[in-house]
């Protein structure tokens, strides 16, 4: 800390400042983007999910729309987080199975039957980065299926006028789904979309189950009590403070969200007859 | 051992733990919901300081993740521990699980429960109103006989929904609260069967039925309830209310 800021700030704050801006209240800090990540690339996967899901649930053929029926059901009948600790989980023992086939000799899956990976060489090492995407990956299949209920509501207002004159132009179904059904889905989509967007925002507050070291492993690490003067500020248990601020933080990050939706209804909805979008 | 066997002991194993998160929603459920009664009368009341609370409550309670209100609140109780709860001699009490899992749902759900009902409050049709208040009702028998009953009925398919998101969040209560000795929820027992012999489909899987099972059940029980509640109605409307939730909290 520098004694001219010390000198105008006065000592107790400069402490205060000293305190917040040290290593690893900057690890914490630099911590947000596995958060930040995390939601952005959650939510493209739930949306492409979501998408594929609704494309599913609005075919012809029986068994594509039973496919998409039962991911939408059955994914968003179990807990969030059980999902979330499922899937990156089964991909890595999947890709293990895979691994064990080309690199274990019969000699070593004979012997570590029960065991898991089958030999050392099938063991594949997840780092942060590694669990951070199959995270959001498993964030995306979860509130994927919550889309895909939503798409599929709001492709079925799209007014059927627009779809019938689209056929009557001579376009292909493939190109009425994707010129003018798509398109025009989406204002009636939105509503459902930001609520989605605010349960994902939330559900990103998980990263920590997996081993990444996010905001809250961090408060938790901070706000743990010090009782040594060489660690840093010696101070009781305080965690609560930590958490009081990520609990400020996450109705911050909705205030804003419900502002930005609100600003992209208004946006999209320009120019439209049905009263009900509005 | 066959697949067929190993998931029928699972179940067996996993039916115990399954009752924690029972508990924790069963703990929480009713007086969830007459908090949530409160807040809703609360925030639609007159004056602005007592509406103003009730809102920045809901908007707190319903902005923020379960997870970080579960990690803030009992950080909270612990360290009011030593000043507050030891010196009165009811810290194993208010720092056990069993209480203050469910006390963190209900401050939970009775944000989410509000939002709903408020939302029912303010599609009470108004002329039933009118007519309340053109027969000379008091405001509590007007509350009592005409607004409750509208709200109640149409609160209830979205408050079904509240209730199954409420008994899926139970299962993060144990990811952050202690554990004691072997009282373990489905999330706790899944995980300790996977760590023995990592077999991540069949002890997940398992766990994942009995959350469907008991949100069916859920789905049901509050059905044939609301095809009470919608009794003085013709049958084809009722039959609109299906197995077909919002899953939208």
């Amino acid at each position: 800390m520098p004694d001219w800021l010390t000198n105008i700030i006065g000592q107790d704050l400069s402490d205060g400042l000293a305190y917040i801006t040290n290593g690893k209240h900057m690890m914490w800090y630099a911590s947000f983007r596995f958060t930040i990540f995390a939601g952005i690339f959650g939510a493209l996967c739930a949306l492409t999910f979501g998408l594929l899901g609704a494309i599913m649930l609005n075919s012809n053929f029986f068994l594509f729309r039973l496919i998409g029926a039962a991911y939408a059901n059955v994914v968003r009948g179990v807990p969030d987080v059980l999902f979330f600790l499922f899937f990156p989980l089964a991909f890595e023992q999947g890709v293990e199975y895979f691994l064990a086939k080309s690199n274990c000799t019969a000699d070593e899956l004979a012997a570590n039957i029960g065991n898991w990976p089958p030999c050392p060489d099938a063991q594949w090492f997840l780092g942060t980065n590694e669990y951070l995407i199959l995270a959001s990956v498993s964030l995306g299949i979860v509130y994927g299926a919550f889309c895909a209920n939503v798409i599929h509501g709001a492709m079925k207002s799209v007014n059927k006028g627009q779809l019938e004159a689209a056929k009557a132009y001579g376009m292909k179904p493939m190109q009425v789904m994707l010129r003018v059904h798509i398109p025009q889905m989406w204002i009636y989509a939105l509503p459902g979309l930001s609520n989605i967007w605010m349960l994902l925002v939330k559900a990103t507050s998980l990263l920590s189950l997996l081993q990444i070291a996010d905001i809250v492993l961090w408060a938790d690490r901070l706000g743990a009590p010090n009782y040594l003067k060489q660690v840093g500020l010696v101070h009781p248990d305080w965690r609560w403070k930590y958490y009081l601020v990520l609990f400020l933080f996450y109705i911050l990050v909705t205030f804003l969200s419900e502002r930005a939706f609100a600003y992209l209804r208004k946006k999209t909805g320009k120019g439209m007859v049905d009263e009900a979008v509005l | 051992m066959s697949w067929f066997d190993a998931i029928i002991n699972d179940i067996i194993i996993l039916a115990k733990p399954s009752l924690f998160n029972i508990y924790f929603a069963l703990a929480s459920i009713p007086i969830g919901f007459l908090f949530a009664i409160g807040l809703t009368l609360m925030k639609a009341s007159k004056s602005k300081i007592i509406s103003g609370i009730a809102s920045a409550y809901i908007y707190a309670f319903r902005g923020s993740p379960l997870f970080i209100q579960l990690f803030m609140f009992y950080s909270i109780m612990l360290s009011l521990n030593l000043s507050v709860w030891k010196p009165m001699g009811i810290d194993h009490i208010v720092l056990h699980p069993l209480f203050l899992g469910p006390m963190i749902l209900i401050l939970n759900t009775s944000a989410y429960s509000a939002q709903i009902l408020y939302g029912a409050y303010q599609n009470v049709p108004k002329g039933e109103l009118e007519a309340a208040r053109s027969f000379g009702m008091g405001r509590v028998r007007q509350f009592l006989s005409v607004i409750w009953p509208n709200m109640i009925r149409l609160a209830w398919p979205a408050y079904t929904n509240e209730v199954v998101f409420l008994f899926h969040a139970t299962a993060l209560i144990y990811f952050t609260l202690p554990v004691i000795n072997e009282q373990k929820d489905l999330m706790n027992k899944a995980g300790e069967l996977f760590e023995k012999d990592y077999n991540v489909f069949l002890h997940f899987s398992v766990a994942a039925l009995y959350y469907l099972a008991i949100s069916f059940v859920i789905f049901l029980a509050f059905g044939l309830f609301y095809k009470y509640l919608m009794r003085h109605e013709a049958a084809a409307k009722i039959k609109k209310f299906k197995f077909s939730p919002k899953y939208i909290r």
